[in-house]
């Protein structure tokens, strides 16, 4: 290996931030991040190559996150192409054994059911990196972080983008870097910030499927314990919400995210992705705490009111199209080819199952009455 | 003298339980509408109300809309005044001016927003009422709609309706 060699004040940050980004220390990061810096136009071939060190992290980084737990997935009959980048900054292999494995579900740790596949980071990941370490994030913003004309972002950008926003968690820097329009164009970090993003619009990014194959599949399935916790929270924010275009905006994001990821899911054959609605949806379906805002403003329209009402069912009308699944995977007959995995998608939506299908149904049927009753209070076990 | 027009309005499902065909059910429901004052017009039912409220059905649907509307014609002034020097005369009533319309469009938007709230406050103090007079509707539709499914079924030889609002039909086949 080549030696790295000398690299500049900017460099050293830009590695820094990008090695801090990479193994979640949001303290360093926010260090980091307070005073903006100008930074030279090309960095060095030294620089590439520790930027491309620490980038290579990134599989290991998301084991650590949930991907080293046993799991059985299904099989992904997704060609692999979709996640083909033309321009490649660096590509950085998953250094799991290849093993040949047999169609249906495949079961074990994620190095020990997929293949190695590529992550690959393009330009825009550089250019995250030099907009994060250049601009002040307050509101408004000064330059936007736009992504150039007929580029798109990689699965490892959408990685990136996903630890940026995470790095931001709890600051007002988060909404800053939720508007910029290259982190828009992330269907990851819509997955994972619909809240942040919704706040600005809800025209979700639209290579949403991806996620749903190759790489993009497996970063999903090692995130989907975290995607559960954060739309769990989500959820229990929107009791305390008030403003009604608030909620609005939420539901309408997370609307266009889990349509879009749920249609994504079934057209490649991966409804397995979108576990985390069940793992996010049934502590709250068990212990019936609802989705069902306080106190709206009084002094908004009853129109307005019931909209985001309405809004507020986002994740109950994902758990309603899981349901529709359950009922299509109970059909499945032993003979199906696709049996296994039917049976595995079952024992999936137990944790929901019929009584939660049935509550889920009911709140919504709530959240759309005329008259909105009180919020039920939660189910004491 | 400004016209202005504030509207408001919610819209609902209505729980229709599938017993029969949806045609049959939206018939049922039309032929309970109507005792309450509707007018059917298509697969729609409407009701003004005394006070200006509209309610639309639609059958076909099974969803309540109700709309209430208002408008007003406001007449706002303002008086604005100050003293100037003569070269300055132009400038100054230009600026005055642009305060002035600046202004009577706050005051407006301010009565407007009265307005809107007063809407908003006279349909929500309806919807209860409404809601208690559509859930009736849609109860007896069902009722109506379960004894047709039964005799459909066989010979209806008694049916009971308790407090709680539980049908029971004994049928023979």
């Amino acid at each position: 290996m080549a030696e790295p060699g000398l690299v500049s004040a900017s460099e050293r940050d830009l590695v820094l931030l990008a090695r801090g980004l990479v193994s979640a220390q949001p303290a360093e990061l926010r260090a980091l991040l307070q005073r903006p810096r100008a930074l030279p136009p090309v960095i060095s071939s030294a620089a590439a190559r520790l930027l491309g060190d620490a980038l290579s992290h990134v599989w290991p980084a998301l084991w650590r996150r949930g991907g080293t737990r046993r799991s059985a997935e299904i099989d992904a009959t997704i060609d692999a192409t979709i996640d083909r980048p033309a321009d490649r900054a660096a590509q950085v292999a998953a250094p799991s054994p290849a093993e040949a494995m047999p169609l249906g579900h495949r079961a074990g740790r994620f190095w020990e059911h997929h293949a190695p596949v590529g992550l690959t980071f393009s330009l825009a990941t550089l250019q995250l990196l030099r907009w994060l370490l250049a601009t002040r994030l307050v509101a408004p913003a000064g330059s936007p972080l736009v992504l150039p004309a007929g580029a798109a972002l990689t699965v490892g950008d959408q990685v990136m983008v996903y630890f940026a926003l995470e790095a931001m968690d709890g600051t007002p820097a988060q909404a800053v870097l939720a508007a910029q329009p290259l982190v828009r164009a992330a269907a990851l970090a819509w997955l994972g910030f619909a809240d942040a993003l919704g706040a600005h619009g809800a025209a979700v990014a639209d290579p949403l499927a991806s996620l749903c194959g190759g790489a993009g599949a497996i970063v999903v399935e090692a995130l989907g314990d975290e995607l559960a916790r954060r739309w769990r929270a989500v959820e229990l924010r929107k009791r305390a919400i008030t403003a009604p275009e608030v909620l609005l905006a939420l539901g309408a994001a997370q609307d266009a995210t889990l349509g879009g990821f749920l249609a994504a899911c079934d057209r490649h054959g991966r409804r397995d992705l979108a576990g985390f609605v069940i793992d996010a949806a049934a502590p709250l379906l068990r212990r019936g705490i609802a989705p069902m805002p306080d106190q709206l403003d009084p002094g908004a329209t009853l129109g307005l009111r019931a909209a985001a009402r309405l809004a507020a069912g986002a994740l109950l009308r994902a758990v309603r199209v899981w349901a529709a699944w359950d009922q299509a995977h109970r059909g499945v007959r032993f003979i199906d080819d696709d049996y296994p995995v039917a049976q595995r998608l079952l024992a999936r939506f137990e944790a929901i199952g019929g009584a939660g299908r049935a509550r889920a149904e009911a709140w919504l049927t709530e959240l759309a009455q005329l008259v909105p009753r009180p919020a039920p209070g939660p189910v004491l076990q | 003298m400004r016209t202005v027009h504030v509207e408001d309005g919610v819209a609902a499902p209505l729980e229709m339980l599938p017993i029969l065909a949806p045609d049959r059910m939206a018939e049922l429901l039309a032929g309970e509408l109507t005792g309450l004052g509707f007018v059917r017009a298509g697969a729609t039912c409407t009701r003004t109300e005394p006070d200006g409220i509209e309610v639309a059905i639609d059958l076909e649907r099974a969803m309540v809309a109700v709309t209430l509307g208002a408008g007003a014609e406001l007449a706002e002034s303002v008086e604005l005044s100050a003293q100037i020097a003569v070269e300055a005369v132009t400038s100054a009533e230009a600026r005055l001016r642009e305060d002035a319309l600046r202004q009577l469009d706050d005051q407006v938007d301010a009565r407007v927003v009265v307005l809107q709230r007063e809407v908003t406050a006279r349909l929500e103090t309806k919807l209860a009422g409404l809601q208690r007079e559509l859930d009736g509707a849609v109860g007896r539709a069902t009722i109506a709609a379960l004894t047709e499914r039964a005799a459909q079924l066989g010979r209806i030889e008694a049916s009971h309706l308790d407090e709680a609002g539980n049908l029971t039909i004994r049928v023979r086949l």
